[in-house]
């Protein structure tokens, strides 16, 4: 069940203190690395330029990603290039529906030799852990993740183990088949920063996509951008870019409007997830500050899985869209 | 930021508000007490408004004490009760208070209660009479029905307000004024003040409920200062030429304009003009004082003729005395708002009885406008009797007369009446009296027409302080003088006799109008005097005939009078033989005072036939009868200025409010605001500034900004449109390179060389895809959410708007693209 990958034999690094230490890129530093791996990738997806930008924004805004679509647009292919533009720890977890909740997390195993209990780290130790079907595992299951996700930590048998930094989880999941898979807890739902969907590719894309085919997949030419250590500091660089408050403002007010218009509107922490999302995304367009157009840019994959509505006609994207059609960016007088 | 900016903005609004409702005294520190003060003070003026109204009624007619004493009772009684007694009750008080004042009225007028059961419509009719434009001091029991009239809403107004009911408070108050208003006795001023009373006290009442601050009193600025103005502008109520809603004493400046422009008053003006334009001829064996109107009431500074016009069925009243009966056919020669007779009328033909009307005291008048040949028959009682008889004529006045023609305004001087007793002291009877007081006046007073007018009681001011007048200051002053010695007597206007055509047609002017006084004696009836120097006058009148002949103005002749010379008043003068003529009627008839040797009456016979003489200089003068009545300059220079001081200051408080209210503020921001922006201390908000203007510019090309668009948003979108609708124009203009607005690569371009891009840019409107537009965003940007902006990029900011706004005006525009055009290769 777990994917035999070969770096699984790796040591896993936890490191608190040096978490403490990290240094934060520059900006402009951080802007090419989001390039490099947006220019890496796109040498594996055609097109979905926009949905690699996303990711990218996602990874440096230390959120969780969650790609929504029919099987065989490359869901798959986009988290493992993603994962591998960036030399760090990779797990994949193929959910299925009797996948329980140690296979993810790990157990522990009793060593014959030391004759002691050991816990063998399950594949959610990874710097990017790829969760490939996940609505096809029960909610029993799921539940291992929740933890994960919030709290970058692990418990099992009633120890907790921190997971290595950076921690992403890149999950795709099926949109049809409705009867064999599971629909997603609201509150694993909402631990993922955005939820992306690729779509088919439009036509020229699909030549394209189709002359690479042949020959060797690009994915296994596919090398490394950047490094895991890179990574943590360029994300520390983007926690610190400003955020005014009139944008923060702002933000309220757009959640505040999908509350008032929605069965659930958007949470707190999907309020911090569009800021951090935003604030990676000025990073990407070059700006030491976000401005309303970072935010409008991030808040339909970021805010529309986190808004529910009683009305069949319209979905949490609808909200979002008129949310940002109507919310003033700026307030005026009073 | 945005909460300083907030918290800035209120209390700048406070503080605006505060000295913008000009009661700054309350302060920033309007609690709702201070509310109900100002509130129940507004009741009180508007009270004080309607007494002041009153007692301007009674200072002519008497019992302005007891108005005041009624008043203060009825403050009082409405203070004590306020407290004790349920609305219900009090309404119930105050109407029983007004049903006492009018059966007081109606007692007192001798009619009784008993009427109103009688004679509910002609009581019906009395009131539409009054308010549609009666005044009160024309009602023959002015003084009764003025006390009637307070008690009730007095009580009722201040009752409620004290109760806090203050919309309902100013009702009764506000109909008291209303009614005033109507009958045409409240002035402007005071209509003003008790209007916008009232509306104070509606305004502060809410105020005082709702617990709102003083910011909010703007409006209750704007509706007083649209009060103010519109009564100003507009002329909708009923009244008189001196009515409440005319800023200047209405127009008038010919002599007969001041004297018979409205049938029922008789004012002062200053200076006058002399009309040489003929107005009617009379048929008529005797010559006489042509009379047109009797007034009975004096207020100080006019004449009010009380009573009303009947229809005149039967006889009019004769003269008790004597009398010879002369037959006068008068023919109108323009139009006249007048019926011209010989004192005193009879009888009016049948024919002229359907448009005529009688008033009180024996006058007849048209009931409408007489036009060119219009003529009627009249039958005049000439009273026959010798001055001997009149000297025995004795003092036994009828009551009627003794209660109406005794008159003087309340707070006429003693040193008016010393005069008058130091005057006529040697006097021994009425008539003795009269003649004295006629020769001291055309002795010490000189003939002008060129005066100013008087402030304050005009028979006083002309007796004790003038040098000079005319007919109708003499006139006041003897007839005041007349009643000071408790002789009666009233003011008349009309014409002199005229200028004699033949043996008995007699064409009248407009210059002819006059002034004199009728006396009464008893068994005799009304005798005429004419206090003005009649030399003097007719010299001045002469003098203004001739200047218009020469002139060659129009309808100073009719055929007869044309080829007839003149008489000069020398002739006149020296021509005492004419003066004792028997036919002629008119007052100081020499006839009737031959045993005086010293009375100037005789000599100079005022009522000569030959009163036609010009003298003014003005021949754009005319007279106000015929409809283009001149501007009284005199008095419009000095009251002006003032008021229109007041009046633009007034406006402008309301506008101040009303742009406060409507966001003028922005308005300002539309349009100079596009052009110019004051540099301040901060970059930010310069930048901000800067961003705003700019995006105005925008809006007047392309769209306003959506709510939901963010500015770079805003400003892509627009460029975007611009390049779909702009390229073809562009690339036809500019000839060889056809620009793609979409490429980056020349933007870029474009971006490191603003100075060439400005140039190059043919379409005058801000252009979105301006690399200077693409400045300001980006510094915006900078100062809103960044880090902030230096001063020189918020400098350079507001320099960019500022190309970008002027480059729209229509000819700075064209000039730096005719300059760019030449650049060109």
């Amino acid at each position: 069940m777990t994917d035999a990958d070969p770096t699984s034999e790796t040591v896993l690094e936890t490191p608190p203190a040096d978490e403490t230490a990290v240094e934060p890129l520059a900006l402009s530093t951080v802007e090419t690395i989001g390039t490099d791996i947006a220019e890496n990738v796109s040498r594996v997806i055609v097109g979905h330029e926009d949905v690699i930008d996303h990711v990218i924004t996602a990874l440096l805004g230390r959120g969780h990603v969650l790609l929504d679509d029919v099987p065989g647009v490359g869901k798959t292919m986009l988290a493992r290039s993603i994962a591998t533009s960036v030399d760090c720890t990779f797990r994949r977890i193929q959910f299925t529906p009797d996948l329980l909740p140690t296979d993810v997390t790990g157990v522990n195993v009793f060593n014959q030799q030391t004759r002691e209990f050991e816990f063998q780290p399950g594949p959610i130790f990874g710097n990017i852990v790829l969760g490939d079907e996940i609505n096809r595992a029960p909610p029993k299951t799921q539940s291992a993740l929740l933890e994960a996700m919030e709290e970058e930590q692990v418990t099992a048998d009633g120890e907790t183990r921190g997971l290595p930094s950076p921690f992403t989880v890149i999950a795709t999941q099926n949109a049809i088949e409705p009867n064999r898979t599971y629909d997603l807890p609201f509150a694993e739902l909402d631990r993922f920063m955005k939820k992306l969907h690729l779509g088919y590719p439009s036509p020229e894309d699909e030549a394209e996509l189709l002359g690479r085919t042949v020959g060797t997949h690009p994915i296994d030419e596919l090398e490394s951008v950047t490094d895991r250590k890179t990574l943590v500091r360029a994300r520390e660089a983007v926690s610190q870019v400003q955020v005014a408050k009139p944008v923060r403002k702002y933000v309220t007010r757009l959640v505040g409007y999908t509350r008032e218009n929605a069965h659930i509107g958007v949470s707190p922490r999907g309020a911090i997830s569009l800021l951090r999302a935003s604030q990676a995304r000025a990073v990407v367009d070059s700006r030491e500050f976000v401005t309303p157009d970072d935010v409008q840019v991030e808040a339909p994959v970021v805010l529309s899985h986190r808004v529910k509505t009683n009305d069949r006609a319209r979905d949490g994207s609808d909200i979002v869209a008129d949310a940002l059609e109507r919310v003033p960016v700026e307030e005026r007088d009073g | 930021m945005s909460t300083d900016t907030e918290s800035r903005r209120t209390e700048r609004t406070i503080s605006l508000g505060g000295t913008r409702t000009g009661r700054s005294e309350t302060g920033q520190t309007v609690g709702p007490g201070a509310f109900r003060m100002l509130a129940l003070g507004c009741v009180l003026v508007l009270l004080a408004s309607i007494v002041s109204v009153l007692r301007d009624v009674t200072q002519v007619v008497g019992g302005t004490d007891s108005l005041f004493v009624l008043a203060g009772t009825m403050l009082l009684a409405a203070t004590l009760l306020a407290r004790l007694i349920r609305p219900r009750t009090a309404t119930i008080a105050a109407v029983t208070a007004a049903s006492l004042g009018f059966a007081y009225y109606l007692e007192a007028s001798g009619v009784g209660v008993g009427v109103v059961l009688s004679a509910t419509e002609s009581l019906l009719a009395d009131v539409v009479t009054l308010v549609t434009g009666l005044s009160l001091l024309r009602t023959v029991e002015a003084s009764a029905l003025t006390l009637g009239l307070v008690p009730a809403p007095v009580f009722l107004s201040w009752y409620l307000a004290l109760r806090g009911r203050y919309a309902l408070s100013v009702l009764p108050g506000g109909f008291a004024l209303c009614f005033l208003v109507l009958t045409g006795d409240a002035e402007l001023t005071i209509t003003l003040i008790g209007t916008l009373a009232a509306l104070g006290t509606v305004g502060f009442g809410e105020l005082d409920r709702r617990g709102g601050s003083i910011a909010q009193a703007d409006l209750l600025a704007v509706l007083f200062a649209l009060i103010i103005v519109l009564s100003l502008s507009v002329t909708f109520v009923p009244g008189n030429a001196t009515g409440p809603v005319t800023l200047d004493r209405g127009g008038p400046s010919s002599l007969e304009g001041a004297i018979d422009s409205a049938g029922q008053r008789s004012g002062f003006t200053g200076q006058v003009d002399l009309s040489p334009e003929v107005r009617f001829t009379v048929e008529s064996e005797q010559a006489s004082y042509w009379r047109t109107g009797v007034y009975d009431r004096f207020t100080g500074d006019e004449w009010v003729r009380s009573g009303q016009l009947q229809s005149p069925n039967g006889p009019i009243n004769s003269p008790p005395g004597k009398y010879d009966v002369a037959r006068q056919v008068v023919t109108a020669e323009t139009e006249l708002g007048v019926m011209p007779v010989a004192p005193q009328p009879l009888s009016v033909s049948k024919g002229a009885a359907q448009y005529a009307e009688v008033t009180r005291h024996g006058q007849i008048h048209p009931s409408t406008t007489l036009i060119e040949d219009d003529s009627y028959v009249v039958e005049s009682a000439i009273i026959d009797s010798d001055p001997a008889s009149l000297k025995q004529a004795g003092t036994n006045y009828p009551d009627e007369i003794e209660e109406y023609y005794l008159q003087l305004p309340e707070g006429t001087s003693s040193e008016f009446d010393d005069r008058t007793a130091t005057v006529t002291e040697d006097a021994d009877n009425p008539y003795e009296t009269a003649a004295t007081i006629e020769s001291y006046l055309r002795s010490s007073k000189g003939y002008s027409l060129d005066i100013e007018q008087p402030n304050g009681n005009v028979a006083e001011e002309f007796l004790l302080e003038m040098d000079e007048g005319y007919c109708i200051y003499f006139a006041t002053t003897m007839a005041q003088m007349l009643r000071a010695e408790d002789i009666p007597a009233r003011y008349v206007t009309g014409y002199t006799s005229g200028q004699q055509v033949d043996d008995n047609t007699h064409v009248v002017r407009g210059l002819d109008a006059h002034a004199w006084v009728e006396v009464y004696f008893p068994d005799h009836g009304w005798v005429s005097f004419d206090p003005t120097p009649s030399g003097e006058r007719d010299e001045v009148h002469l003098d203004r005939l001739q200047e218009a002949r020469e002139n060659g103005r129009e309808n100073v002749d009719t055929d007869e009078s044309e080829d007839v010379p003149i008489r000069n008043d020398s002739d006149d003068g020296s021509d005492d033989g004419r003066s004792p003529d028997p036919t002629e009627p008119g007052p100081p008839d020499n006839e009737t005072d031959p045993t005086n040797p010293d009375d100037p009456p005789n000599s100079t016979d005022p009522n000569g036939t030959n009163t036609t003489d010009p003298t003014r200089p003005d021949p754009g003068t005319t007279a106000a009868q015929d409809g283009d009545g001149d501007d009284a300059d005199n008095p419009l220079a000095i009251t002006i200025p003032r008021e229109f001081l007041a009046f633009t200051a007034v406006t402008i408080v309301g506008l101040a409010a009303a742009v406060h209210r409507t966001g003028g503020r922005e308005l300002y921001d539309r349009t100079i605001g596009l052009y110019w922006q004051r540099r301040r201390d901060d970059p930010a908000r310069d930048t901000e500034r800067a961003y705003r203007r700019l995006e105005r510019l925008f809006e007047r090309e392309f769209r306003p900004r959506r709510p939901g668009e963010s500015p770079r948003a805003y400003v892509s979108a627009l460029g975007a449109q611009a390049a779909t609708t702009l390229p073809t124009d562009r690339s036809a203009e500019s000839g060889s390179q056809p620009r793609s607005q979409g490429d980056p690569q020349s933007r870029s371009d474009f971006r490191s060389d603003p100075q060439a891009r400005s140039h190059s840019q043919s379409p005058p409107t801000p252009d979105p895809t301006d690399p200077r537009v693409e400045h300001v965003l980006a510094c915006y940007e900078q100062a809103i959410y960044g880090t902030g902006v230096t001063p020189d990029d918020a400098a350079t900011a507001i320099e960019f708007v500022d190309e970008l706004a002027r480059e729209r005006l229509p000819f700075v525009g064209p000039n730096s693209d005719a300059a760019s055009n030449a650049d060109r290769p």
